[in-house]
């Protein structure tokens, strides 16, 4: 236990001191944003494209580490006889495999640049699904909701068109982990029926996003001149 | 002094004030500015032309990126020319957007863009053919806002703005198919402006 303790110490140290040699750190920088979402291929059965608006912010932890803190309230028809609302609280950390660091050292002009990044994370998820006409003259009101956990991966970019300032376009694909809801429509007799199934399911949808972000604060870390 | 007189004595004033400060640049980070004005809207997918309110704020944080806020309300009695079919579109009508702008040109005379996600509020007749009077229901949709434009600073504190936007969305919470708010607008007049910040030149 000893020796591998020592180990990451002597990591740790290394680390420390090649942030110490550096004039420039990305770590510790926040930024605010806005985006919006379009949902694709949803897994629900004749669900169509979703359109969505959020916010995000964004806090950076090393050169080739970021980490996005989102919410998104998406919603879309289920042909014309439901339409569906979910709303997703969540994280994805992205990783840059190019990482360059010419503009935090660029000391001339600025120019825009593309900065590609892998992203993976984890949401949780709240849906609800309601028939268009809203009622059931029997039942009140026809509706079902759930909660659920989601996880998402995929790959996106920056386009950063000043120091401070990037638009980022992303798509990923998200998996609902938990209950899932089916619709169940009649077209001869109007009426629709919903089914919940207990257990993991592996419905999902491609989310692309996109969305502004400004630096706002550095948290920690500084810049030395 | 006659009418035509006053005019041009109008003019050369406006021509000296513009002449005395043609080498100021009012864009400039820090700048504030905010307007308000009736921005005609037609819903091309609805064939419907409405009169929005529309006001905005806009912050410059840098010489060519900002941040900007704005709302659109459907005036009172602002259907110019509707359709008749209440299940088409919204008897209450409001939106709000936040984003970006980026700014090209230089000195006073400026090209916005500005992308710009945000929120509808519409308020449908759930019922239209069944019950009357019908049953409404409010619903938030979410929406976005794609914006270009002039602006023409001409003074420390006012300027001139053009600007034409295209936005869409759809309302969900309807009886029968979702409502389209894909719409295209033109919003123009005088903007008044301040710089929050002192800048040393």
């Amino acid at each position: 236990m000893k020796p591998i303790f020592l180990l990451l110490l002597f990591f740790f140290a290394l680390q420390v001191n090649a942030q110490d040699q550096r004039t420039f750190n990305p770590a510790g920088m926040l930024s605010l944003g806005g985006r919006t979402t379009v949902s694709l291929f949803n897994d629900h059965k004749n669900e169509m494209t979703g359109t969505g608006v959020g916010g995000q912010f964004r806090l950076r932890f090393s050169d080739a580490v970021n980490t996005d803190w989102f919410f998104d309230y998406i919603t879309s028809d289920i042909l014309n006889y439901a339409h569906r609302t979910d709303s997703h609280i969540g994280w994805s950390v992205l990783f840059y495999p190019i990482n360059s660091f010419d503009y935090f050292r660029q000391t001339a002009q600025f120019k825009p640049k593309f900065r590609p990044y892998i992203l993976a994370g984890h949401c949780f998820d709240y849906s609800k699904i309601e028939a268009k006409d809203g009622t059931n003259a029997l039942d009140g009101a026809l509706y079902a909701e759930r909660w659920s956990s989601a996880v998402q991966a995929g790959l996106g970019t920056h386009l950063e068109l000043s120091p401070k300032f990037d638009i980022s376009l992303t798509g990923q694909y998200m998996i609902h982990l938990g209950n899932h809801i089916e619709t169940d429509y009649d077209f001869t007799s109007n009426t629709l029926s919903f089914h919940e199934h207990k257990g993991a399911s592996l419905a999902g949808h491609l989310l692309v996003t996109l969305s502004f972000n400004y630096k706002i604060a550095r948290l920690w870390g500084f810049t030395k001149r | 002094m006659g009418i035509h007189q006053k005019i041009i004595g109008l003019f050369l004033i406006a021509s000296t004030l513009a002449y005395g400060q043609e080498k100021a640049c009012f864009f400039q980070p820090s700048l504030l500015r905010a307007s308000a004005t009736i921005a005609p809207t037609r819903f091309y997918m609805q064939e419907t032309t409405v009169a929005l309110i529309h006001g905005f704020m806009e912050y410059v944080l840098e010489p060519k990126i900002s941040v900007r806020g704005e709302a659109n309300f459907m005036a009172p009695n602002g259907l110019l020319l509707f359709t008749n079919s209440p299940e088409k579109f919204p008897r209450n009508y409001a939106s709000i957007y936040a984003g970006f702008g980026y700014h090209l040109g230089k000195k006073n005379w400026k090209i916005n863009l500005h992308a710009e996600p945000g929120m509808v509020l519409a308020e449908m007749a759930q019922d239209p053919y069944v019950n009357v009077p019908s049953r409404f229901k409010w619903s938030a949709c979410p929406s976005y806002l794609l914006k270009a434009g002039t602006s023409y600073y001409f003074s420390k504190y006012c300027h001139f703005f053009a600007e034409i936007n295209f936005s869409n969305g759809w309302i969900r919470k309807t009886p029968l198919s979702s409502v389209s708010l894909a719409q295209y607008g033109i919003s123009a007049g005088l903007g008044f402006h301040l710089m929050t910040k002192k800048h040393h030149e």
